[in-house]
């Protein structure tokens, strides 16, 4: 086990820097933390989770997949190295399934080579992060298990340093890392991960949601109600550290010369599902909140969610980012009559 | 991969986002997350608007036409034409042979260079800008009654409402932040009573939902007014101490009883009767509207008639009451604050004033400023086809697909000897030109907006503009430099300090104070003061307030044995207006990648109509074909479709019919028949 003075910090991200395009939590102009290049007059260790989960380095909202020139085409894969520094266990268990799904029946070459690329270095949490925090529900949280190559945990002043991965080693050779005694810093970390756990309550209507859908005794007219007043924005889509769909699109600038695109997409919109006829076998808002709730709690693949509880990683964004309040808090007590 | 604070270059909400860059490009969105307006939030318009901006089909050079075509030219080229075409137009017909529109979709600072090109340069008055087609009766209408033609109160308020009178807007489709917050409010309690002939989404949570007759809303208006009158539920201090006016109005809305209103709009004496009580009877009332109350003939009498209701029941003035007219462009509120306006310069000060044109006059350098106001868009698109007006210089419109009777706007503008377009697009409107400037996107300059609320924020430069584009305000400032008066201008933040100091409702907005926090509210006229969020808190701007009581008039073209069917307009959720923008996205044209009439089932099966078929609209100056969408959403008789398709240019159709007092035409209802098309 390794650890770090807080105040040597900095100098380290700074080396990394050199070395990796650094993601780390910023402080924007208006006070609010967003994950962005690594900036030594914003960076803040005192930050809670970014609206957005860290997905966008492994896919971006929008990209370019292939250039076309003379009519033929070239695959552009784009996969720099990346730190992504700081980043939540939820935030972590997001990308884990983002990239298990991603290349589970066939492999996007965009994704696994950027997450190839990608070192990991998580921040445990000892509390919730915000009010909708329920990564001990959804057992993806607050502590990473795997899918990081570095975890810090805060104990006050030092970090306690866990390693994930075999290439996280080389990482820890900066001269600022000091080995530490492991059984008096295993009893640490056992203390903070208690506390985290304990600080975080288990949400039983998410697993009493999952065995209702199961059984096919949701809350009659659940998805009516919500589905009412959803405005189909996108939003807890985009913020979801676990969803993966995305559209393909061409940008034509001239006779056989442009980019074939893709770009986040939702199983929320009409349009993900309308077929050429016109037809929609999704046709209401209903049905599609329905079918993404579905996804999450009810047809998951294993594969994907490995030892987690389901496809969602507790991050809560849906609940704190939703225009109208249908984030995943709210289906599971819609759904199980709370 | 960087990110850049930024605004949503579309409705009038004004949330903000962080535009994600890789090189210059932008990649994605990242919303505000402590924005107050949006908090992480965004529409799918907002979360997609990056799109259009990487679009390989921007404009990237200067355009001029020869023998017949529009080809590419250098800056130096297009420059020199345009201010050489103005300034000989100038000469040879005088300055009220030019024309001007501003852009509600430009910065304000651009909007104000424009507005000082076209009077301090070029000496007219010819200003304007779309709002005349979606608001002017609104700024006319409550400047008229209160004494400020903007929303009365914030965004924020709308989350502690008691009730909420939403009359013409179809708020989650067109202001989607401001729906949901309805929403939430009624899922809190609130109640929600609803004016509008469609069934549009939001009347799930109507509490009542008055399905009035197209263009009978003053009549509804002073019905409700009568009810409160007659069961002496109206707020007896309010009207005493802070209005004037009241025994005129009295005695109009008197003859508008429950049975009268009936036979006018449909709406059942019981159904008003409840809505009366309900409105008078809500402490914190917010009052809401949009393109249903002001594109009507009548639009101004419309909007005195709201701020009438709002008055008699004291809901002015109070967190979470107020009239609050939703402005559909992130910059329609600021391109009228700026002055691009043929009557006021910034700051709604009128030209008519000698004092306030001496100001100018001294701050500009110039002599002889125009005293007389200038023509509006309805009037210079007549003047254009006579032969009046003879030059026109465009600045981020569409008039050829927004404006009514299209036919007559392509004549109008193919008589111009000299027309110049400036856009990011080869608009409908930029094809017809005679030179095209290329423009930068919002992503790619830096410069003001102010939203529906009046909140004037600060959006950044993210990337660079495509090939040789520039931005608005320096090209307006080269062709001002080149036709003999220098515009010195070395950033927007330079010409926000002239805007500070010639336009007292924005002194105190400067660009120190809008870098941090979240904008201004105006009026704010000192560096120190704080903003102001609600209008007319202790006296109304012009003191008291004014009842203005209206009579009802019917639609200007009605229905007829012929033309047996109602057309009315307006927009959906997933496009936006001529579709310049929205229809470069990807996502969104997919969602709703055509033109859709809606017509009722009823109506559908005796015209021989099934979903989806073609059919075909014809009025009196003009035909369209669209597929139909057969469905309840419209009552019977009435169809609707949207202006967002060049495809189906259904303003082929409308009637250009307007409201004498502010000039806004009539697109809310024209007189049309329909027939399934083969």
């Amino acid at each position: 086990m390794k650890s770090i003075k807080k105040d040597h910090l900095v100098p380290v991200l700074n080396s990394w820097a050199q070395r990796f395009r650094l993601f780390a939590p910023v402080r924007g102009i208006n006070g609010e933390f967003i994950l962005s290049h690594f900036q030594k007059p914003n960076f803040d260790l005192d930050y809670k989770k970014p609206s957005l989960p860290p997905k966008s380095t492994l896919m971006p909202q929008s990209e370019v997949i292939f250039e076309v020139e003379n009519n033929g085409y070239r695959e552009v894969v784009n996969a720099p190295q990346t730190m992504l520094f700081g980043i939540r266990a939820c935030d972590a268990a997001g990308l884990v399934q983002f990239a298990r799904f991603m290349s589970r029946d066939r492999e996007d070459v965009y994704t696994k080579s950027r997450t190839d690329e990608t070192i990991k270095v998580v921040m445990a949490c000892d509390g919730p992060q915000t009010e909708t925090c329920f990564c001990t529900t959804t057992k993806s949280g607050p502590y990473a298990k795997k899918g990081f190559d570095l975890q810090f945990y805060d104990m006050g002043d030092v970090f306690l340093v866990e390693t994930g991965s075999p290439r996280a080693e080389a990482l820890l050779a900066e001269k600022s890392f000091f080995d530490q005694d492991d059984g008096k810093a295993a009893k640490q970390i056992k203390g903070f991960k208690e506390k985290g756990v304990r600080a975080i309550p288990v949400r039983e209507t998410v697993q009493k949601a999952m065995d209702r859908l199961k059984e096919g005794k949701a809350v009659e007219n659940v998805w009516e109600r919500l589905g009412k007043k959803c405005i189909a924005c996108g939003g807890c889509v985009y913020v979801c550290p676990t969803c993966t769909c995305f559209n393909v699109y061409d940008e034509v600038s001239g006779p056989g010369r442009g980019h074939r695109m893709r770009s986040w997409d939702t199983c929320l919109f009409g349009g993900f599902t309308r077929e050429a006829s016109g037809h929609n076998p999704r046709p209401d808002q209903n049905s599609r909140l329905q079918r993404r709730h579905e996804h999450k709690l009810l047809y998951y693949h294993r594969d994907d969610v490995a030892d987690m509880l389901c496809g969602c990683v507790g991050c809560g964004r849906c609940s704190d980012y939703c225009p109208v309040h249908i984030g995943t808090l709210e289906v599971v007590d819609a759904i199980s009559g709370q | 991969m960087n990110k850049t604070i930024s605004i949503c270059p579309f409705c009038g909400c004004g949330c903000s986002f962080y535009l994600v860059t890789e090189g210059n490009r932008v990649i994605g969105i990242e919303p505000s997350p402590l924005h107050p307006m949006n908090k992480g939030m965004l529409c799918i318009k907002g979360w997609n608007s990056y799109e259009f901006v990487n679009s390989p089909k921007r404009l990237t050079s200067p355009l001029v036409r020869k023998d017949g075509h529009l080809v590419e030219t250098g800056w130096d080229e297009a420059l020199r034409t345009v201010s050489s075409k103005l300034k000989e137009t100038q000469a040879a017909y005088g300055p009220g042979a030019l024309a001007f529109l501003c852009s509600a979709k430009v910065t304000n600072e651009e909007n104000f260079l424009m507005m000082k090109l076209a009077r301090a340069a070029f000496k007219t008055n010819n200003v304007d800008h779309c709002a005349r087609l979606c608001h002017s009766s609104s700024v006319a209408g409550l400047a008229l009654t209160f004494g400020s033609g903007a929303m009365t109160n914030s965004i924020l308020e709308f989350e502690d409402a008691d009730l909420f009178l939403i009359a013409g807007t179809n708020t989650t489709a067109q202001h989607p932040l401001i729906g949901t917050r309805m929403i939430n409010a009624v899922e809190k309690g609130a109640q929600l009573i609803l004016m509008d002939p469609r069934e549009i989404p939001l009347a799930q949570f109507a509490a009542l939902h008055l399905r009035h007759n197209v263009g009978t809303d003053v009549a509804v208006l002073n019905g409700l007014m009568n009810i409160i009158i007659q069961e002496d539920l109206y707020d007896k201090e309010f009207v005493a101490s802070r209005t004037e006016g009241f025994d005129q109005l009295k005695s109009v809305v008197s003859r508008y009883t429950p049975r009268v209103v009936e036979n006018i709009s449909g709406v059942s004496a019981g159904a008003l009767e409840k809505a009366a009580r309900m409105y008078a009877g809500a402490h914190k009332a917010m009052l809401v509207f949009a393109m249903g109350i002001t594109q009507h003939t009548t639009g101004t009498d419309n909007v005195k008639s709201c701020a009438n209701l709002a008055m008699l029941c004291g809901n002015i003035g109070r967190p979470s009451t107020g009239v609050n007219p939703l402005r559909g462009q992130n910059n329609v509120q600021g391109a009228c604050d700026m002055g691009a306006l043929p009557n006021v310069f910034s700051g709604y000060q009128s030209v008519a004033d000698k004092g306030l044109r001496k100001k100018f006059e001294d701050a500009w350098k110039v002599e002889n400023l125009d005293e007389k106001p200038g023509m509006t868009i309805t009037d210079m698109m007549m003047a254009a086809q006579k032969g009046n007006i003879k030059a026109m210089y465009i600045m981020g419109e569409n008039p050829a697909l927004s404006d009514p009777d299209s036919s007559h706007i392509e004549l109008a503008l193919s008589n111009l000897d000299f027309l110049v377009v400036q856009d990011i697009f080869l608009s409908e409107t930029a094809a017809l030109a005679d030179v095209v400037l290329p423009a930068a996107s919002f992503a790619e300059k830096m410069g003001t907006y102010t939203s529906t609320e009046r909140r004037v924020q600060l959006s950044h430069k993210a990337i660079d503009p495509p090939g040789s584009a520039k931005a608005d305000w320096e090209i307006i400032c080269a062709i001002s430099s080149l036709s003999g008066y220098p515009m010195p201008y070395g950033s927007p933040a330079e010409i926000m300090s002239e805007v500070n100091s010639l336009t007292p409702s924005y002194g105190g907005i400067t660009y120190p104070r809008l870098e941090k926090g979240f904008g201004l509210h105006w009026p704010c006229p000192k560096e120190d003061h704080p903003g102001t969020p609600i209008l007319h808190k202790d006296k109304f701007t012009k003191g008291l307030g004014t009842f203005m009581p209206c009579e009802f008039r019917p639609l200007a073209e009605a229905p007829d044995e012929e033309y047996d069917f109602l057309l009315t307009t307006g927009r959906i959720y997933y496009q936006y207006h001529t579709g310049t923008m929205s229809r470069r996205v990807s996502v969104l044209e997919r969602e709703a990648p055509q033109a859709r009439i809606e017509i009722h089932p009823e109506d559908a099966k005796r015209q021989g109509i099934r979903n989806n078929d073609m059919v075909e609209v014809i009025s009196r100056r003009g035909a369209m074909k669209a597929r139909a969408e057969v469905s309840t959403i419209v009552p019977r008789k009435v169809i609707f479709t949207t202006f967002h398709f060049a495809e189906a240019p259904v303003n082929m159709l409308t009637n250009p019919a307007h409201d004498p007092i502010c000039k806004i035409p009539e697109l809310k209802g024209c007189a049309v028949k329909i027939r399934r098309s083969a």
